[in-house]
């Protein structure tokens, strides 16, 4: 018993030390979105207010997932250059089967089996062929935005009101779902396959000889991030009540610029998902502190520039210092 | 796009019609979205989806004119202006600001035709003045759309070429990019009138992007195939600039050519002592939609859907646009004059 007490003790003093250390490269950059927040809250007090609350975590809410779903990847050594085509495909799915014969409920599934699919399938590709993430992706995302066309060549479909209403409506469910999705990262990170892939991601080969399931680590991580994003453009298709096939296309490169921000490596196996999702919190934030600083469209650009300079090069300056 | 758009609009004044028909008993005619609680002096909201084209910082230009104007009438006291750097996404996080704001108008050129309309719906509940021109959304949750007609646009430049012709002829036909709504509505538009001419036999069709590096080579190459061209009926302005360079480049004669008011296409409609015939997208549009939101702002009764006429310019009137061209960007747009006798005019048609 002692024993067992003993062991869970040290081992969450272990844990802590580790967290500790995981947030060192991202603590500048905590201290930044939050001085974003203190910022928005004062000049948006209505911020404090449930419906305030709820449509700000739904503006950020898509971003989040996508700067997962390429957090994931870059862990492992890969990217993606699908991710917005993914999201579109995510919406324009979402937006012509909810309210036809599948429902919302068919609808749902059919959105999580074609982001898991067309996941597992790059993976499968990238890991099993051996051919360059960069490359396979960008094709891939030729096919997936045509797909999205095809679906859906012109902006229409629609979601159930019930559906938008609930899920981007006056309350915070977004947030919500959030929570939730981030808990499950964290019991994804303790099953065998979520252990494999920081490994898989830093070292491969000495991983592999470890007897670590590399190739098994980076196709589910390709298939979650399918699903993140195929799911974040269900919940972009909610929040417009309609699909649109190009809807998705930004998302692509500010989820790299959120997970860049939020300290992942483009090596593989450093970085932390709070880091991703604390850089994409801070993009979002920016639009919205922007407007109301009443900054002008030039000045936003050169804004937006020199805070992402800012936050990516201090931690390396205070490294180097060190 | 815009297709959609103006069906929409259509069965929104029909829509219109039976509504004022049965609320005739409402003592204020205001305006949809209105509800007269909003005073003078007003804040604007201009969500624009991208600033950085040449067209929008020209139409940025007539709206911060126009609002100058309003300003010293005591109707406006600021403008806020959003660029969504061509993100929808972005565009509908920025009017849910401008709603928390809680600014008087927004005016807007929507990014997606259907992405903002429940953030559209949630201003319009407020209260809020909504303007859309341009760009149009699926919605009828603003006060008013602002657009000119795209197939009349296509139509109009048809029938000039074919009159240019007298009815007989080989042309060559320059489109936008195939699948974008202004390109494919324009084509649309002049379809009929070329199926009712036989004559005008069309030698080639192209699609390129309304830039003038991509037309003139996509015209220099048909040229070769093609060494007798009678009109080059092109639905770009940009690509009509590439048409005419196409053909100087290679020593050819100019023909009869349709066009647009890019300030490079003039220049060399001039110069080149062309026949030709062009219209534009008004970038007054941007200021014609300020003003519409102070007016519905004020309680006057605005239509759903204004229609603006395309203005013409033709051999008869190119040298006054020439003449204000000093005033207008090189690679900007001479759009028609304007003032405030024609916006009430727009707003009185219905």
């Amino acid at each position: 018993m002692s024993d067992t007490s003993l062991a869970s003790q040290s081992g969450t003093a272990l844990y802590l030390a580790i967290q500790r250390k995981r947030n060192i490269g991202v603590r500048s950059l905590f201290l930044v979105v939050l001085a974003f927040l203190v910022a928005y809250g004062v000049l948006f007090p209505g911020l404090f207010t449930a419906t305030g609350f709820a449509k700000f975590t739904q503006s950020w809410f898509p971003l989040a997932l996508v700067a997962m779903a390429q957090a994931i990847l870059m862990l492992t050594g890969g990217i993606s250059l699908a991710i917005g085509a993914l999201v579109s495909l995510g919406a324009v799915v979402a937006a012509t089967t909810m309210t036809g014969p599948l429902g919302v409920t068919g609808g749902t599934l059919l959105v999580c089996v074609v982001g898991l699919g067309i996941g597992a399938a790059t993976g499968l590709i990238v890991v099993k062929l051996r051919l360059p993430a960069i490359v396979v992706t960008l094709a891939g995302s030729f096919i997936i935005a045509g797909a999205a066309l095809l679906v859906l060549p012109r902006p229409g479909g629609a979601i159930p009101d019930w559906l938008s209403n609930s899920l981007a409506g006056n309350t915070p469910a977004a947030f919500g779902v959030l929570v939730v999705i981030v808990l499950a990262w964290k019991l994804y990170l303790a099953t065998p396959l979520g252990l494999s892939l920081y490994a898989a991601g830093e070292h491969p080969v000495g991983a592999y000889r470890s007897g670590v399931p590399v190739d098994a680590a980076r196709i589910a991580a390709y298939a979650i991030s399918g699903l993140l994003c195929t799911g974040a453009g269900l919940f972009v298709a909610a929040q417009t009540g309609s699909g649109d096939p190009i809807i998705g296309n930004s998302f692509t490169l500010n989820s790299i610029a959120a997970a860049v921000l939020g300290g992942i490596g483009f090596l593989g196996g450093q970085g932390t998902m709070r880091g991703a999702l604390a850089g994409s919190l801070l993009l979002s934030l920016m639009i919205s502190v922007m407007f109301f600083l009443g900054f002008t469209p030039v000045a936003q650009y050169v804004a937006q520039g020199l805070i992402i300079i800012g936050a990516v090069a201090l931690p390396q300056f205070r490294m180097r210092a060190k | 796009m815009k297709k959609t758009s103006l069906f929409a609009s259509a069965s929104l004044l029909g829509l219109g019609l039976v509504m004022s028909a049965a609320g005739i008993s409402q003592a204020d005619a205001a305006a949809n979205c209105i509800k007269g609680d909003r005073k003078a002096p007003y804040t604007l909201g201009w969500a624009n989806i991208y600033s950085v084209p040449t067209w929008m910082k020209q139409t940025q230009g007539t709206i911060e004119a126009e609002v100058e104007q309003l300003k010293k009438e005591g109707l406006v006291d600021k403008l806020v202006v959003t660029d969504a750097q061509g993100d929808s996404n972005v565009q509908i996080q920025q009017i849910q600001s401008m709603i928390d704001a809680d600014v008087d108008a927004i005016i807007l050129i929507a990014g997606s035709s259907t992405a903002p309309a429940r953030v559209l719906a949630d201003a319009c509940a407020k209260g809020i003045a909504i303007i859309n021109f341009d760009s149009l959304v699926d919605s009828n949750d603003v006060t008013a759309k602002v657009n000119t007609d795209s197939a009349q646009w296509g139509e109009q430049a048809t029938k000039f070429m074919i009159d240019a012709l007298g009815g007989k002829g080989k042309i060559l036909i320059l489109n936008g990019p195939a699948g974008v709504s202004v390109s494919d509505d324009r084509r649309a538009g002049g379809e009929a009138l070329l199926k009712a001419n036989p004559d005008i036999q069309i030698l080639a069709e192209t699609n390129t992007a309304y830039n003038v590096a991509p037309a003139q080579e996509a015209v220099t190459s048909l040229l070769f195939a093609n060494p007798e061209i009678d009109g080059i009926l092109s639905f770009g302005g940009a690509l009509s600039a590439g048409a005419v360079l196409a053909l100087d480049k290679q020593g050819r004669e100019q023909v009869p050519i349709t066009g647009e008011n890019a300030r490079q296409f003039l220049e060399l409609w001039k110069e080149k002592g062309l026949k030709s015939w062009a219209t534009m997208q008004p970038n007054w549009l941007g200021a014609f939609a300020a003003y519409t939101a102070v007016q519905a702002l004020e309680g006057k009764d605005v239509p759903a859907f204004v229609k603006v006429p395309l203005p013409i310019i033709d051999n008869s009137n190119i040298d006054e646009y020439l003449a204000r061209a000093k005033d207008f960007p090189a690679d900007g747009y001479i759009y028609s004059p304007y003032d405030r006798e024609l916006f009430a005019k727009l707003l009185a048609q219905q």
